[in-house]
């Protein structure tokens, strides 16, 4: 009997400690946010784009410090933080795109409010060997080949006798709607991804570049922010535009975007601090540090 | 039945209910073309046109090659354990061999990702090496202590009688398993087999590091099935996991067409879980009886071959002599297997040997510690233990005391039905409710009860099988006593069945403490999140399970990939801890059932 008695008291104190540090790690406390317009319990939520996360990221690390709180997620990409304002569950949507007539059309009660923070340009990037063997600029018709799967061998595009491995972004990513759009035209569906071995499909910008990194004869769409320091990889010539700082400015390089922070109205509360502080001198500094134009470098500010 | 009991079955119930109604009201919420989905290849959202062969042979083919490569092993390993080794080493092995099951399944991605992507990528020359071929291997591993155990418990139920009859006959130590212990055991082998294979089918996390993003294809001639292999492809798991899920809305074609995926994976998973359990269970019960005739059958064969080949006696010593030594390789490799994860995970986690590791926070993508992961994780897992108690322990009094047989075998069912529901249709689930319909955002709660259905059906097992052992006697006297059911509950059955929840509970916990496809669209960010939540809605918060999965995907800085092990690391020792504290609870329940 003394055996069950242990075995009880055993498990009580197990149940009752379970309890004690749930109620400790505070439990159900009184919901200050629901009211307040959506911005939950006094917490900002950015979530989107993995290529305005760094830059996103940075900025929450100094207002915390001061005391606001953020949380920054990048789940699913510009499309992920769009459909996650829209169905109310961020106050700020990162975008590298501009928001689409689609987007608008899932959300009609959503006000998309963009405030462009900075410009980027989409490069398409590949591994040096193969800029160094000859493939230095492409055209469109000659891109769309690549991204189709329809080129196998850089040899075919002038390069060196190396297999060409296509590494596509995933569905909704901004950079893949960026260059999409650039091959495509705005109206145009893109083709289903080919059905070669040559293909695969990556999701953010860290990722794309270390697959890129580690693959021979690989290339992929990616910000070009995201190889300076990487000596393996090389940006394209669009068209015959290199992406450099002038021409994402003056509008030559076909594929330069401009970065967003996206909200539901004009931004208000900690929504509007958050874009301030992005906005500011110091703000901008971050756009800069993580290799984007900033405002003041396209002449916006 | 007291209120609180049958409040406890009622949220079970109501919870399983909620699911299925989740995945058919989300089915029903757009058009979906069934034919098309099981037929065609194409999965394609912006032309609205839904075919998932890609994603269901994926979810085939990784389960056939972790079954074929696991099962085997397995198997072998079980007998070796149970039939060759001293009596007093089997159960050091056992514990070893189901070491592999407290690894969490976010960390056999990452062990994936070290060692198995580069392994497929050199072996095929495909780049990256994200391949279902990948997935297979890892989740042969994952799947390894789930058949040793099953398999192990269905030999140690054959009755020493029938060894040492067949011994008696003059049979070698391997013609004793095979004439009398196999045909015993062979159906819960069978069982172990099954059982294994749903939770193949169920894996999310692992599986969606190492197959890839692209969707693969159906192979398109049998010489094709190896190329399609040690290529990307997409499980009917790994595709609901993905960023489709987010982008979907939580209505129209491609949310319907994401909800008929899930249920597919729900009927097969339960299928297998509930036919798995009811084979294993008949084999240890009233399996004995019924496996009788062929058992005769099988040891006459034998003492026959006795006879017959009498003279020969050093060829069948021999061929004696080399299965064993294969039965005892197969639990060598086992065990090697073991080491070499433990090597894998500690030998790149040396971050987490600091102390400052654990008790500062993360900076920057990968920089810091894990302080507010760590948090986050107990403040989960404590909350989830603290739902889960009471309606498992509810729920284990109802199966064990109330329910006629029938009700308790078809609620048995039910509990078994929900524990091997993919923890990736519980996230989804608590996406939809909880996020979406009634706004909570991300919170922590969601988390908390998400995680809760993992843990009760482990505790109701456990709770039942407690209840089953006591002694009929005990019962008896509390009812000559004059108690009444409710009494005999609150003083004899309540304490015999708390240390079936505390067992139950713990290990339950452990398991939850890995789970991360629940947590990443309903509870965790990667970022920002404060070391304690405050309030319910909008009020996520980090976990060690979610942080390594942000690590390992997006980074191949070598930074994040040591900040990722080190966390590893930290999981795994969370899991273990709550694993060892059910130990005592364990030896008391085996102390009384014996």
């Amino acid at each position: 009997m003394s055996r069950t008695a242990h075995a009880r008291w055993t498990g009580l104190v197990a149940v009752a400690a379970i309890v004690a540090g749930a109620c400790g790690n505070g439990g159900p406390t009184s919901d200050a946010g629901g009211a307040a317009g959506g911005t939950g319990s006094g917490t900002l939520r950015v979530s989107g784009s993995t290529t305005v996360n760094p830059v996103a990221a940075d900025a929450a690390e100094v207002l915390r410090a001061k005391g606001m709180r953020i949380t920054v997620d990048s789940q699913g990409g510009s499309a992920g933080g769009l459909a996650q304002l829209g169905a109310g569950q961020v106050e700020i949507a990162m975008s590298s795109k501009e928001v689409s007539d689609a987007d608008k059309a899932r959300f009609p009660d959503v006000d998309f409010v963009s405030t462009e923070i900075g410009q980027d340009a989409v490069g398409v990037i590949l591994r040096r060997e193969v800029a160094d063997g000859g493939v230095t600029v492409l055209d469109k018709a000659q891109l769309q080949a690549l991204f189709e799967g329809r080129v196998a061998n850089w040899k075919e595009l002038g390069g060196p006798d190396l297999a060409v491995f296509v590494y596509d972004k995933e569905p909704g990513r901004g950079t893949r709607e960026v260059l999409d759009k650039y091959l495509y035209g705005k109206d145009v569906k893109a083709p289903p991804p080919p059905q070669s071995d040559n293909y695969a499909i990556v999701g953010g910008n860290e990722e794309t570049r270390a697959k890129l990194e580690s693959t021979p004869g690989s290339v992929g769409p990616l910000s070009t922010s995201f190889i300076s320091g990487h000596p393996k990889l090389a940006a394209l010539e669009v068209d015959g535009v290199a992406p450099t700082p002038a021409t994402v400015k003056d509008g030559s390089y076909p594929m330069s975007r401009p970065l967003f922070l996206v909200t539901d109205g004009p931004p208000a509360g900690a929504a509007e601090k958050f874009i301030d502080y992005v906005l500011s001198a110091e703000g901008q500094k971050l756009v800069n540090r993580h290799g984007y134009l900033n405002r003041a470098d396209l002449g916006l500010a | 039945m007291p209120v609180g009991t049958g409040l406890a079955a009622a949220a079970a119930g109501a919870a399983l209910a909620a699911l299925v109604a989740f995945l058919v009201i989300g089915v029903r919420s757009g058009p979906v073309d069934w034919a098309a989905l099981v037929t065609s290849s194409v999965w394609d959202p912006a032309r609205q046109h839904f075919g998932a062969t890609a994603m269901l042979w994926g979810t085939v083919a990784v389960a056939v090659v972790a079954l074929s490569l696991a099962a085997p092993l397995g198997w072998a390993a079980a007998i070796a354990i149970v039939e060759l080794a001293p009596r007093r080493w089997r159960g050091v092995l056992r514990g070893g061999a189901e070491l592999l099951a407290v690894v969490p399944s976010i960390v056999y991605g990452l062990i994936g990702i070290a060692y198995l992507r580069p392994f497929v990528a050199n072996l095929a020359g495909v780049p990256g090496g994200d391949s279902l071929l990948a997935a297979g291997l890892v989740l042969a591993v994952m799947v390894l202590p789930t058949i040793v155990a099953v398999s192990a418990d269905a030999l140690e139920a054959v009755p020493a009688g029938h060894r040492e009859a067949a011994a008696a006959c003059g049979l070698t130590r391997t013609e004793v398993i095979r004439s009398a212990v196999l045909p015993s055991a062979r159906r819960g082998m069978g069982a172990a087999a099954l059982l294994a294979l749903a939770r193949a089918l169920g894996e999310t996390i692992a599986v969606f590091l190492l197959v890839g993003r692209a969707d693969g294809r159906f192979p398109s001639s049998v010489g094709d099935v190896t190329q399609r292999l040690v290529r990307p492809g997409q499980t009917l798991t790994t595709k609901l996991n993905g960023p489709e899920s987010v982008l979907a809305g939580t209505a129209g074609a491609h949310w319907a067409a994401l909800c008929a995926i899930g249920l597919v994976l729900l009927a097969g998973v339960a299928l297998l879980t509930v036919a798995g359990q009811r084979r294993a269970g008949r084999s240890d019960d009233g399996g004995a009886v019924a496996a009788a005739p062929g058992r005769r059958l099988a040891l006459r064969r034998g003492a026959g071959r006795v006879e017959r080949v009498g003279g020969a006696a050093p060829a069948r010593v021999g061929r004696d002599r080399v299965l064993r030594v294969l039965l005892g390789a197969a639990l060598g490799a086992n065990l090697l297997l073991v080491a070499a994860v433990v090597l894998a995970v500690v030998g790149p986690a040396g971050a987490a040997l600091h102390p400052s590791f654990w008790w500062s926070p993360s900076v920057g993508s990968s920089g810091g510690g894990i302080r507010d992961q760590l948090a986050g994780t107990v403040l989960l897992v404590a909350v989830a233990g603290a739902i889960a108690a009471p309606v498992g322990l509810g729920l284990g009094l109802v199966v064990a005391e109330y329910a006629g047989p029938r009700t308790a075998r078809w609620l048995r069912s039910l509990t078994l039905t929900l524990g091997g529901v993919p923890s990736i249709l519980l996230g989804l689930w608590g996406y939809w409710l909880f996020a979406t319909r009634l706004g909570w955002g991300k919170s922590w709660l969601t988390g908390s009860i998400v995680l809760a259905m993992v843990v009760i059906p482990p505790i109701t097992v456990s709770v039942a099988a407690a209840l089953g052992a006591l002694p009929a006697e005990r019962r008896e006297a509390a009812l000559g006593l004059g108690l009444r059911r409710a009494q005999l509950v609150r003083s004899v059955l309540v304490p015999q069945a708390v240390p079936g929840l505390v067992t139950g509970l713990l290990l339950g916990l452990a398991r939850a403490a890995g789970e991360t496809a629940p947590l990443l669209f309903t509870a965790a960010v990667f970022s920002g999140a404060p070391t304690v939540p405050a309030g319910v809605r909008n009020a996520p918060v980090a976990s060690l399970p979610t942080h390594i999965f942000t690590l390992a995907q997006d980074s191949a800085e070598p930074a994040a990939r040591q900040a990722a092990w080190g966390a590893a690391l930290a999981l795994i020792v969370v899991a273990t801890l709550l694993v060892l504290a059910a130990v005592p609870a364990r030896r008391r329940l085996g102390a009384r059932a014996a």
